[in-house]
């Protein structure tokens, strides 16, 4: 492959003007929300009638957005640890190939993601309705972690998959334990690959409507439900400036994990 | 005193039988290697010695202490592997502290040893260098470095040499030798290069198959091998069809193709049984011109100059080629194609073994 | 070296909190599936019914909203790939710089709160929205066009939700293509559109179909777009099945609603596997 024929192969004008269209598409609806954050009207013109900062100061000063930012927090934090626990020590069992029928295994583990996350919604309502765990933060917690989990178990894998296992061995035989060898050469070999996951993880839970919708209590809900039954009602300013405050999180959480560890090859 | 030895070693996969009953005592200080072709067991016994692999059945003990159940970090060994298997996160530094942390050495002690180490592999100023910036090479010396830094009891090579050049790895045989005999420890070579373990062994252990074929001097395996495999696979052979004529002793007379008779002094098969003949490059000698009362005649087909070694392609009277091999700066070293030559083969380099499959 | 014992350990906390929380409760779904709806109380005592079921396939209302479900994950579908293409060559063969920015801008979006996105849509395609309003200062129309709560504004809310899963795909079955066999191609004689549709369409046809299939699953699973930009009248299978749990309190048929949905799921999926073993043993 000469460098000649590479440019002789570069995209054409017209399929690289078509894939910038695509790009402004994608970016859209965000630039949009962001507008609509500081605009005083409360439905949007181009240009903007006039800049505020009004709409923020009402979410930030609004007990209902802060409860449900707080909610969603403590869910994505807590499913995205507990998730990490489980899905890490799992994926490395199957990694070792400790038991049989590891690909069927695994199967099993991502089985969660085949399903339409309504499904299990639906699913667990039923069952926490049956075991009084509806409204409960520990059913909540275990549904989260339930819709999380396959993300931590494939990063796992892939990222196990890419590893000497003879680098693990040295460790034992230079005197290390079984748990010493995992923490002091396996885990920091593979922590680029299970930050991305436990990223995937944590964005997974705070964008989390279909499952989370079906088994909040009515007094104690998370943010994307908040805005998705706003919405409902109508719309109003704040919802945009509290969407923007999580595209800016998105944005910068984004910016840090490429800078760090190159976040887009994993994904 | 025996610093390492198998009772009866074996390991088995389902079915399959890997290593067969490997019994052999290793001396204090003693630089052993397993060689054999892949696939004849020689790793998982060298696994299993490291605890990585646990045995089906016999005993393994380091010194008197009985270790056959012992996790690999309680085994006190240092192993260097054919990937090298170095921390690609550590620092050369901390990569052959590694050990000696598990050990709680720490401090000036932890500092002195592990400069020490790199030391012996030449290595004094690279620890603050990670191993992806080191050459395959210097990748090698670390992780020697790594594996003596804690002194360890036994050392062993897994195929340590096979993913370095030629060149690169004459020095590293050498080097490794030297190291070895400074340090004075108790040496498991694993290796598939009769080269490598001719060179570097007080002795060697043949495998094949699962099944220890020879355990002897480099001298012996190379000149008295004890089973045809060995007689095979060991020097660069010539490998010819033939049927024992008479038995006479260990020995007899061979009748090759048409007619030609050899004498050979190792003979592993009953008269009048078809066998695989063997026949050492280097044991056959060539006489320019007219035939000698003892010796074969044939023409040179081929000539083929490799440096240090010449070799001839020669073809016998009845049409069977022989391969010979002399130094490039003996008297037998010019000899054009179309040169009619006689061949003298000495009997005790001739080995013949029951044909394919008949063999044990 | 791990003995089947220390994997089990390892193993146990996830299989059971999995057992717990996904297996089990789904399978209790089942046999909700086959009560009676009793208005009021939810689920009449003692009965067993197939009807559940027997509606989905005769009862006009569920299999238009059935037909509209697969047609829009069609549609959505070939919208993905028809805009994803381009995008994708472009990330994949285009300038290296260009690469990672590209790739983050295709991120960016996908990792961003599906809720906010939608809103994102509801605040250009509403009746007041940015759209509409354009159009209208710039005298084009005089009654604002209806974008939303129809087939046109969940096209493109889904369309823009799930681009960025098949960009991502392709780029990975577009760079999967050996440049040797194209260049091999084109000294064969072939143009460099019939190397792109003689070799590099083919050859990427494994990842287009993957991201197809998963773009599919996506679309006829998804709840909160189609909710937000459908409103409570034009409906799916998903926004069916939360207002027959919701508002309805109609358990039985949302669960048997629910095991429909997913057995479409799971058959595309299926279909799909058995589709790449073919193509597998071709090639």
């Amino acid at each position: 492959m000469t460098s000649a024929s590479d440019s002789d192969d570069r995209p054409g004008s017209g399929v690289t003007m078509a894939a910038f269209a695509v790009i402004v598409f994608l970016q859209i609806p965000v630039i949009v929300v962001v507008l609509a954050a500081f605009s005083t009207t409360s439905y949007l013109t181009i240009p903007p009638q006039g800049l505020t900062l009004a709409w923020f100061g009402k979410v930030l000063s609004d007990p209902s957005y802060l409860s449900a930012i707080r909610m969603s927090l403590i869910l994505a934090c807590g499913s995205t640890v507990i998730s990490l626990l489980l899905g890490v020590a799992a994926a490395y069992a199957l990694f070792r190939k400790a038991l049989p029928g590891s690909e069927a295994i695994t199967s099993v583990l991502m089985a969660p993601l085949v399903l339409p996350a309504v499904v299990i919604g639906v699913a667990l309502l039923q069952y926490y309705s049956l075991t009084g765990l509806r409204g409960s933060l520990f059913g909540l917690l275990m549904a989260h972690v339930v819709i999380t989990v396959p993300y931590i178990v494939r990063s796992a894998l892939a990222s196990l998959s890419g590893l000497d296992l003879a680098v693990e061995e040295a460790a034992r035989v230079l005197g290390a334990n079984g748990f010493e060898a995992f923490r002091l050469v396996t885990l920091p070999l593979i922590l680029p690959g299970l930050v991305a996951g436990a990223l995937f993880a944590f964005i997974t839970s705070l964008d989390n409507v279909p499952v989370t919708i079906f088994l909040i209590s009515a007094n104690q809900t998370t943010l994307p439900v908040l805005i998705f039954s706003s919405v409902e009602m109508g719309i109003d300013p704040s919802v945009a400036a509290v969407s923007t405050l999580l595209i800016a999180a998105t944005g910068i959480i984004l910016l840090i994990a490429e800078r760090r560890f190159g976040f887009h090859r994993f994904v | 005193m025996s610093a390492l030895s198998f009772e009866r070693l074996g390991k088995s996969y389902g079915e399959a039988e890997v290593v067969r009953e490997v019994s052999l005592t290793i001396a204090e200080g003693e630089f052993v290697s397993l060689l054999g072709p892949s696939g004849c067991g020689k790793t998982t016994i060298l696994r299993m010695v490291a605890g990585l692999v646990a045995p089906s059945r016999g005993r393994i003990l380091i010194g008197s202490d009985d270790v056959t159940s012992l996790p690999p970090n309680k085994r006190g060994l240092g192993l260097v592997f054919q990937s090298y298997a170095l921390f690609p996160h550590l620092t050369v530094f901390e990569n052959v502290a590694f050990g000696l942390r598990r050990r709680k050495v720490s401090g000036a002690e932890l500092d002195l040893r592990v400069k020490e180490a790199l030391a012996r592999v030449r290595l004094d100023a690279y620890g603050e260098r990670f191993p992806r910036q080191l050459s395959g090479g210097q990748q090698q010396r670390v992780a020697i470095a790594r594996a003596i830094a804690p002194q360890p009891r036994v050392l062993l090579f897994d195929e340590p040499l096979s993913n370095l050049d030629a060149q690169l790895r004459d020095e590293m045989q050498i080097e490794l030798k030297r190291l070895q005999r400074g340090l004075g420890i108790t040496t498991l070579f694993v290796t598939h290069d009769q080269g490598e373990a001719l060179s570097m062994s007080d002795r060697v252990c043949v495998m094949a198959k699962g099944v220890m074929q020879q355990f002897a001097t480099p001298e012996d395996i190379y000149h008295r091998p004890a089973t045809g495999f060995v007689a095979s696979f060991i020097g660069r052979p010539n490998r010819l069809s033939g049927v024992v004529a008479t038995r006479d002793g260990q020995g007899g007379s061979l009748r090759l193709g048409s007619g030609l008779t050899l004498q050979a002094a190792h003979i592993d098969a009953a008269a009048g049984a078809k066998v695989d003949v063997v026949i050492r490059q280097e044991a056959i000698r060539l006489r320019r011109g007219q035939p000698e009362p003892d010796a074969i005649a044939g023409t040179v087909a081929l000539r083929s100059f490799s440096g240090a070694r010449v070799q001839y392609v020669v073809k016998l009277t009845d049409g069977v080629e022989l391969i010979a091999e002399t130094p490039s700066s003996g008297p037998d070293s010019a000899l054009d194609p179309g040169t009619p030559v006689s061949l003298v083969i000495d009997a005790g380099s001739i080995f013949a073994m029951a044909s394919e499959g008949a063999a044990a | 070296m791990i003995a089947p014992r220390h994997g089990l350990m390892l193993l146990a906390p996830l299989a059971l909190v999995l057992a717990g929380f996904f297996l089990l409760p789904v399978l209790m779904m089942l046999p909700t599936s086959f009560r009676e709806y009793a208005p009021g109380t939810g689920i009449a005592p003692g009965v067993w019914t197939l009807e559940n079921y027997t509606r989905i396939v005769t009862d006009d209302y569920y299999r238009e909203v059935i037909w509209r479900t697969l047609g829009l994950g069609l549609f959505v579908t070939l919208a993905c790939l028809l805009l994803g293409y381009p995008l994708a060559f472009l990330i994949a063969r285009g300038p290296e710089r260009w690469r990672v920015p590209l790739i983050l801008l295709v991120i960016f979006p996908m990792m961003l709160n599906l809720v906010v996105r939608s809103f994102g849509w509801i605040a250009l395609l509403s009746n007041r929205g940015l759209v509409n309003n354009l159009l209208i200062q710039l005298g084009l129309i005089a009654t604002p066009l209806k974008l939303m709560f129809n087939l046109t504004g969940l096209m493109i809310g889904l369309t823009h939700i799930y681009l960025p899963f098949m960009v991502l795909m392709l780029v990975a079955a577009i760079r999967n293509v050996p440049r040797d066999v194209e260049a091999a191609a084109a000294t064969l004689g072939s143009s460099r559109l019939h190397v792109f549709a003689a070799v590099t369409l083919p050859l990427s046809a494994p990842g287009i179909l993957a991201g197809s299939i998963l773009v599919f699953v996506l679309t006829i699973s998804a709840l909160v777009t189609p909710r937000m930009l459908g409103g409570p009248t034009y409906k799916v299978m998903a926004t069916l099945i939360y207002d027959e749990y919701m508002q309805l309190l109609d358990w039985p048929s949302g669960s048997a609603l629910s095991f429909a949905l997913t057995a479409m799921a799971i058959g595309v999926i299926w279909l799909s596997s058995r589709l790449t073993k073919r193509w597998a043993g071709m090639a």
